[in-house]
Order: structure tokens, then sequence, then C-alpha cells
């Protein structure tokens, strides 16, 4: 192109051409020439198809001044784009921007840092243009490779290198923006973006001190930054986070695992997730600026990624741990559904492969194993933490149903796998856990009937340690007030202790009825035990305060004591040797104390014994002391040193509290649930005197007992009911019970032969019947002849035939 | 206006401290910069050069050799038109490694990047790895094989040159115009290569050369 050949050409010259030329002053340190680039805006605004020409020359006289290099009269051009891009339509700059990005390219291209530092302030300014129509065939792939290389400059002067790098992420952050507004162009979400510019993004924020921080001192500093974004110049890392957080804000659902892919392979390459906090900040910040609906996806791939490294050395998988037990709780608000059950699930099943796989290698790796199976203990409690109340439950049942052992009962005896024993342990921890973060409301809603069986089931097991953690999770869903960190050990002060107290409701009332004895029983047999640890009898201490702390009833404080004599008996007998028998009566004297407290009657009777004790034999009292002297022993206690049941059932007869419970076998006991006396009644089917064990499996007995309600209805019947009635009633009732009892207490050959008669009935009764009917006319003339009578033979007859019947009724009815 | 027939993205890759920076240097700049620091991350240059009366132009991208940083280098593999892997004829090491990068090039790169092998440093007097050695490699693993001196800038001219000529000819039995070639990121299929022995010409003119 003939330009600028002499002076005199010029006004030959485009009218366009003539305006950029002389916005260019003669020396390049004068800089832009105001009046005469106002004037190429003017035309350019008034005449837009011109632009694109405009456009054109301007990248022309660039790209000749580059060559030449003119480093001023570059930048001159770059001011002069700027403005125009600025200033011009948005809707026409489609062609003009095609010769602005070739420009930024070929500044780019140039090694001198100035230029590039140049082309990437003119990006800025373009990427924050949003255009109507944009070019759908632009092309920014040089632009990421570009700038994600200059975020790692390395210049010799510090100055430059951070200069650059903070240009590199300026630059990443506009084609993001850019891209990311305009829908029909190049997707920046592309895997082969987002590697180069996740990595460029973490390189600079990696290693840098506001990284190192303790994490809550991150959300201070992260505010700080928020603050400063109206400042001129930002640290690379400070760029970088906001950068980050930008893309993941950005970020929709099918996009988030090319943003958090790489970087999951990047934290891998560098290493960075052994003994380094900034892996869990990194996830911290994108779990803080995703849209929170798709924070689970991210758990997601964290949870993928930590299978992918199940052979990589433990401290790598607790770094990643690590990481999900510190993000988890961020994301657990939005998490519904199935997708619960599958987190703690997956979570359970890494716990497993840890145990199960890993067994009987080194020491120094066993030790690295087991701070990687805390550290998921701790993601899944920290998950559970934020899970409604509700969620909890479900997921405590779930967790409880994958401890192994829990679904038959416990031998003891039979040694089983050291890996079993490992998972049931942990998978326990993990249920206290998922339990400390759950606060209990109704008992009937947290101890579900399947739910309780399966713990009381493991509170029997022959590993103490199990006996121990049981009795925990018991201690954490039971109270509701506060109280277990006040009951530590048994004391006989209670009224120090300041224990809070429940109120009576009827919902616990109601638990109590159902389930009350499930538990009480399994305390009794814990005790009976003889391998118990001092936590242990601790730890069953506490369960029965918290008893009769939650639960305001007077039943419970009858059970209470009738488990307490059994407990005081089984010690007094020797069944429990050495320390533990001491240990009982000690436990037995302390939770008399707090009886003592609630029943006025009693407190005479127990605070006797108690002076008793603390006058002849201490050692019976609280404190529990490790190790007993050889000589004393817990067996065959002095009469006055010990509690009086009788005396106990005597005093009780007169208040409200029902004594009867108190001599009612544990048997007989488990099923009754009526607080009337009416239980003698068809109820009492249900009064069925089963082995302990087999009482809380057996599948063919109904779990829910009937429970006699006082009704209007029933009231209403009692009254309107002739006496003569409810003889018969109860003549009936009696007959019924005695068959009822006949078939539950008679062994098999007895019942047979009670059967026996019966068929040889049926069978008379069948003949009978194939007989011709007697001719009516005897029976007519019986009628007819006496009828002073009939009304009688009548009443009988229709009378007896129910009595007839009735006898074989109970027996079909059983059957 | 700047005006070139062609694109190209040329990738170095290749074990720390092989002398993949010095090649690049040695290329763009014509100068060998003594005590090179490692490279961080990835660094680019671009050169403009002349094959056959066309202008072809190369952006080169010159990757770190370290291990750390391999998560940002890979990605670069990916549209990357040909792929330079260097090694120290004086370091056994480092060409014990190929065969790993070259899992790399499988795993991250396109199946239809031209390849080259590159056995750089050969001005070094503690040679450890004879040319029939790395040749044989090449020829193994289907690559172009050339040994150079960045110090003494003996066949850095020419390895380049040669890329350029290649890709060029492929494209134009591609028959894709300019644009296209600087827009998609691969090179069109190059089922030509078989062809003709380049291999054992560009060895023959390395072995004449050294």
């Amino acid at each position: 192109m003939p330009i600028g050949c002499c002076g005199c050409c010029s006004a030959f010259r485009p009218r366009y051409k003539r305006l950029v030329d002389n916005i260019f002053p003669p020396i390049p340190e004068d800089g832009l020439v105001k009046a005469n680039m106002d004037k190429l805006m003017w035309y350019a605004m008034n005449s837009p198809d011109k632009l694109d020409r405009i456009g054109e020359y301007l990248a022309y006289r660039l790209y000749r001044d580059i060559n030449r290099r003119k480093t001023g009269y570059v930048i001159i051009s770059m001011d002069a784009l700027d403005q125009l891009l600025v200033s011009c339509h948005a809707n026409n700059l489609n062609l003009f921007v095609e010769s602005f990005l070739q420009m930024v390219q070929k500044l780019l291209e140039s090694t001198e840092p100035t230029l590039q530092l140049r082309a990437t302030q003119s990006f800025e300014k373009f990427a924050n243009i949003r255009e109507d129509t944009p070019s759908y065939h632009r092309r920014y792939d040089f632009l990421v490779s570009k700038f994600s290389s200059m975020c790692y400059s390395n210049d010799d002067c510090p100055d430059t290198s951070r200069q650059l790098r903070t240009a590199g992420i300026r630059g990443l952050q506009g084609v993001v923006r850019k891209t990311d507004w305009d829908n029909l162009g190049e997707s920046i979400w592309l895997p082969t973006h987002m590697e180069k510019i996740v990595p460029s993004l973490l390189y600079n924020m990696q290693g840098n001190t506001a990284y190192m921080e303790v994490p809550t001192q991150l959300a201070d500093s992260t505010d700080n930054h928020h603050n400063q974004s109206g400042e001129g110049e930002k640290e690379p890392h400070v760029l970088a986070e906001m950068c980050l957080r930008e893309l993941v804000s950005r970020a929709t659902y099918g996009k988030i695992h090319t943003v958090v892919k790489p970087l999951l392979i990047h934290l891998d390459h560098e290493g960075l997730w052994v003994n380094d906090t900034f892996a869990v900040q990194i996830f911290k910040i994108l779990m803080h600026s995703i849209q929170a609906q798709y924070s689970i996806t991210i758990i997601e791939l964290i949870m993928a990624h930590l299978n992918e490294k199940s052979i990589e050395p433990p401290q790598v998988r607790t770094g990643i741990a690590d990481v999900l037990s510190n993000v988890i709780p961020i994301a657990a608000g939005e998490c519904i559904g199935p997708s619960v059950i599958e987190i703690i699930n997956s979570l359970l099943e890494h716990i497993r492969s840890s145990v199960v796989g890993r067994s009987g290698v080194g020491v120094t790796k066993d030790e690295a194993e087991a701070v990687y199976q805390d550290t998921l203990i701790h993601a899944l409690g920290e998950y559970a933490n934020h899970l409604p109340d509700y969620q909890k439950v479900d997921s405590m049942v779930f967790i409880l149903n994958k401890v192994p052992g829990s679904d038959r009962v416990d031998e003891g005896g039979v040694a089983r796998p050291e890996a079993e024993v490992k998972l049931q342990h942990l998978l326990l921890k993990s249920l206290l856990k998922v339990g400390t973060k759950y606060t209990t409301e109704q008992y009937s809603k947290t101890f579900s009937q399947s739910f309780l069986v399966r713990l009381m089931r493991l509170s029997v097991s022959g590993d103490a340690e199990v006996r121990l953690t049981v009795q925990h999770i018991l201690h954490t869903l039971l109270d509701r007030h506060g109280n277990v960190h006040k009951l530590s050990t048994p004391t006989l002060e209670v009224t120090k202790l300041g224990l809070t107290l429940g109120k009576q409701v009827r919902q616990d009332v109601n638990f109590w009825k159902k389930c009350g004895n499930d538990i009480l029983l399994s305390v009794q047999e814990n005790c009976e035990l003889t391998k118990n640890t001092l936590a242990n009898i601790e730890a069953l201490y506490v369960t029965l305060m918290l008893l009769l702390a939650e639960i305001r009833s007077d039943d419970v404080i009858v059970d209470i004591l009738r488990v307490l004599f059994h407990i005081q008996g089984v010690a007094q007998s020797g069944g429990v040797g050495g320390a533990s028998g001491i240990w009982l009566h000690v436990v037995v004297a302390a939770v008399m104390m707090v009886v003592s407290l609630l029943v006025p009657t009693l407190k005479d009777h127990i605070t006797e014994v108690i002076k008793n004790r603390s006058d002849k034999s201490p050692h019976l009292l609280p404190q529990l002391q490790p190790q007993y002297d050889s000589s004393l022993s817990s067996a065959s206690i002095p009469e006055n040193l010990i509690f009086d049941n009788a005396k106990v059932l005597d005093l009780l007869s007169g208040t409200s509290l029902d004594e009867k419970r108190l001599t009612a076998s544990v048997s007989s006991m488990k099923r009754r649930h009526s607080t009337s006396q009416h239980s003698n009644s068809a109820m009492d089917i249900n009064t069925i005197s089963v082995d302990v064990d087999s009482a809380c499996s057996s599948p063919g007995l109904p779990r829910r007992p009937l429970e006699e309600e006082i009704t209007f209805e029933s009231l209403k019947k009692v009254l309107s009911e002739s006496p003569e009635q409810r003889r018969r009633a109860e003549v009936e009732e009696e007959q019924r019970r005695q068959v009822t009892q006949a078939f539950l207490t008679d062994p098999f050959e007895t019942v047979v032969a009670r059967i026996q008669p019966d068929a040889l009935h049926a069978k008379l009764a069948e003949i009978f019947s194939r007989l011709p009917p007697p001719p009516p006319v005897t029976s007519a003339s019986t009628t007819t002849t006496t009828p002073p009578t009939s009304c009688d033979s009548a009443a009988a007859m229709i009378v007896s035939p129910p009595t007839k019947y009735q006898l074989p009724y109970p027996d079909i009815f059983i059957y | 206006m700047e005006d070139y027939k062609f694109l190209f993205k040329v990738v170095l890759i290749g074990n720390a401290g092989v002398g993949k920076t010095c090649l690049v240097r040695r290329f763009t700049q014509g100068l060998f910069p003594p005590g090179q620091g490692a490279t961080i991350g990835v660094d680019f240059m671009i050169k403009t050069v002349e094959i056959e009366g066309e202008k072809i132009k190369l952006q080169i991208w010159d990757t770190a050799g370290q291990e750390r940083f391999r998560s940002i280098t890979q990605s670069y593999y990916r549209s990357a038109h040909a792929l330079i892997l260097v090694y120290d004829i004086s370091s056994q090491p480092t060409f014990d490694c190929l065969p790993d990068w070259l899992r790399e090039i499988e795993q991250y790169a396109s199946c239809k990047v031209l390849r080259v092998l590159v056995g750089n440093k050969t001005d070094r007097e503690d040679r450890e790895l004879p040319t029939h050695v790395g040749e044989e490699f090449a020829h193994r693993h289907n690559m172009y094989f050339i040994e150079t001196s960045a110090k003494e800038a003996d066949n850095v001219e020419k390895l380049f040159i040669e890329i350029a000529k290649e890709l060029t000819q492929d494209s134009k039995v591609g028959d894709l115009s300019p644009q296209d070639v600087s827009n998609v990121p691969l090179p069109p299929t190059r089922e030509t290569r078989s062809e003709f022995p380049c291999c054992s010409r560009w060895m023959s003119s390395s072995s004449s050369a050294t």
C-alpha cells in the first residue's frame, strides 16, 4: 500500500487513514494527540461502517511499529484502540474486534513485558464489554495458553515477574468472562482450557502465607480481599483466588468436573495433600463460591478421587479425607434424599477397605492408616452434624446396620477375625460421632424399634470396648439436658451435680412402656458380665442416672429399683467377684441415693444403709477405685449394709408407686406394659415367658404390646354391663386365660393330649350330623305337651350350645 | 498486515535440564544463555520461518521438565501440532525416562501429532548414548530423530525447519486454508508419513553433520 510516501499525497488518501495518522505525534513520548483522537472518534461514531477499516489500518501500523521496535507508537495505537472500543457501539464491533484481537495477540507474542502488560490491559477492557452478538468463530485458545504461561512468569526482575503474573491472571479472568457471556462461541469449559487455567491460578495461590493460616482467620482474610477489590494493585494470589471464585461461581452442573478434575490432578502433582492446609483452603473457597445446589457434586468428585487413590500411601488418603471432613459440612445443608445414604455408605466403605485391605502390614503403616480412619470418621461426624435431625436418625440406623455383629447375638467367646473386631469398633465410633451431633427430642423418634434392638444386642457384646461404646451412644442419645458431662463417676453428692431434670411427658412414659425394659435388661446383663472395666461400670451408672433424670415417670424409678436389687443380688451372691463386685455395690449405692431424693419414703432406709456402709466398709460407697484390697469381698455383705428389698417393698406400698413392679420377674415384666391391674385379660397372651435373649429376636411374637387404654367407651361398658354379664364374661375370661396359660406353660405333649378328645369330639359331631334328623313330631309334641317348660328348655338350648361350643373355641383360636 | 501461510504449535518436552529452553532460545533469538535457570510452568516464543517462499509461523511452547509442573505442561500437549521430545546424550537417566514421556504423549496428545526425538548436547565430551541408540529408539516408536547442540547451534535451525516443512507438507496434502490450520488444533491426517522415510533422511543428514 502506498502510504506516507510524501506529504502532498496525504490529501488523496482515504479520510480514515488521515485521521488515524494524525493521532500519532511526531515524538512517541508525547502520547496520543488528544484533539485528533477526538476527531477520529467522532468520525468512527458517525460512520460505523468505517470502523472496520480503521481497525485494520491501526493493526497494520501496529505490526509495522512492533517490527521496527517503536514501542512508544505501539502503546499509542493500543490507547487509540481502547478508546474506540469503549466509545463505539457494541453491535457493530464484530469485525473491528477481529483486528483488535489480532493486535492483542501480536503484542502477547512479543517478548517485551511492557507490550504483554499493555495487551492484557486492553483485553481486560474488552472483556468487560458486553457484546450483543459476539462473533461465534472467535478463538481464544491462544489467549488461554499465553495468559496461563504468563501466570508462571519467572522474570529476572521480581517486580516484572509479579506484574506479568498478575496480568496473566487478569487475562484469564477476562477470557472466562468473555466466553461465559457468549454461549455461541468457544466454550471456556472445555477440559483443554480448564487444564491450563486452573493449575495456573492454583500455582499463584499455593505456598502463599494467606493459606497457611488457621481456617477461622481465613474467613476474615477472604472478606478483606473482597473489601479491597476497589483498590488498584493486588497480590497475584488474591487475584487468582478471586478469579477462581468467579470461575467456580459461573460453573454449571455439567461443568464442575472440568474445573475440579484439573484441580485434583494439580494437587496430586504438587503433593499438596500431605501436611498442608492449602488443599483444605482451596476446597473451602470452592465450596463457598459454587452455586449451592451443586456443592454436593464437589463432594462426590473428592470421593471419587479418594477411590482412585486407594493404593496411594495413607498420608495422601488422610489428606484427601481431611479435605473431605472440612468441606463436607458446607455441602451437607444441600444434601437430601438418597445422596445422604450414598455419601455415608461411601465413607463407610472407605473405612472398611482401610481396615480389611490393610490389616497386618507394618506398624508405622498401621498408625498412618489409623489416622486415616480417624479422619474418615471425623468426616462422617462432620457430615452428620450438618444434616437435618430426621436424616440423622436415618443415617444412624444405616450405620448401625453396617456394624458387623449387630444382626445377631454376639457369643463373645468365639474368636472373630481381627479385622471384623476393628471394623466393629470403628463403625461404632462413627455411630457415636453421629449420635453426638444429634439432639434428641423424642425418644420414640430416636429409637426406632429395629435400631434399639440392634443396639441392645451390641450392648451385651463380649467385647468390653464395644459395650462401652454402645453405652456412650446410649448416653448421647438419651441425654437431652446436657447432663452427661456432669455425670462422670458415681458419687453420693448428687445435689452438687446440678442435674437438669426433664419434665414429665406422656411420650416418654409411652416410650418407657415400650422400650424401657429392653434398656434395663441390657444394663442388668452388662452388670452380670465378669470382664467389665471401670469405665464400663461408670458408663452403666451414667445410663441409669440419665434414665432417672430424663424420663420422669414413677415406673422408671420402680423399674430401676428392681434392677438395682438384682445387681446387688448378683454382687452379693458372688456371681461377679473381685473389684467388679465391689464396683456394682458402689453403683447401687450411688443410684439409690438419687432414688432416695426422688422418693422421700425410702430416704430413711437408704441413708441408714449408706451411713452403715460409711462406718463399716467405706469401699462400698463412691468413689470407685480401680483396685481394691484383696481382702475386701463383694459377696456376703452383712445384712445391715445392703439395701433390703422387702423393706423397700413395704415402704413403697404406702405411696403412689406401683410396688408390684418391683417384685415382678424380669421375664414377665418384659412384656407387661399395662399400668392397671387388669392385666389378666386377653392381652395376657402377650405375657409369655420367653428366654431373655430370644425375646429380642423372636419374630413370631407381636412386638408391640397391646396397651389397655381407659377410654370413655370402656368406662361406659363397665357401667352399662349388668353384674350377671360381667360375671359370665369373667368366667369366660377365666377359661380363656386357663387355656392360654396351658398352652404357654404346659409341655407340648400335654397340649397334644388335650387336643386329642376334641378330635374325637369333632368326629362324633360329624357322625351325629350324618344321622337322619329326629322326627319333628317328637319335638313338636314336647313343645306342645309341655308349654310351661318350653321357655326353660329353650333357654337351656340357647345357653347350652354356647357352652358346648365354647370349650373347643379357644383351641381353635390358638391354632 | 502480518501475513503467514500456516501457523503451527510446537511443544518441547523432556526431563529437566536436557536443554529445551536453550534449543528454543538458540532458534528464536540466536543466543545460548549460559546458566539458564529451570523453566517455571510454560514459556512461549514465536518465530516465523520461510519454507519454499511461504511464511510459516511457529508457536513454540517450552515446558518445564520438572515433575511438579506436569499438571500444567500436560495441558499443552493436546493442542500441539508437533512434539519435540528432548534428551541429553550425556545423561543415561534422561534417555531412560523416554518411555514414560511416550506414555504421557499417548495419554494427552493427539495421536496424529508429529513426534520428534532430539538428542541434545552433542558438544559434550562425555557422551553416554551413541547416536545409533537414539536412532533405534526413534525408529521403534515411529519418530523422527536428530541430534543437536544448542551451544554450538548445531542442527537447531534444521530441527525446526524440518518440522515446519513436514507440517506444511501435511497441511497442503490436507488442502486446508491457512485460517483453518491456525484454528484447527491438529494437523490433518498424516497417512503420508510412512510413505517416505523421513526418519532415515533426517538421520543421515544429522550423522553427516556430527
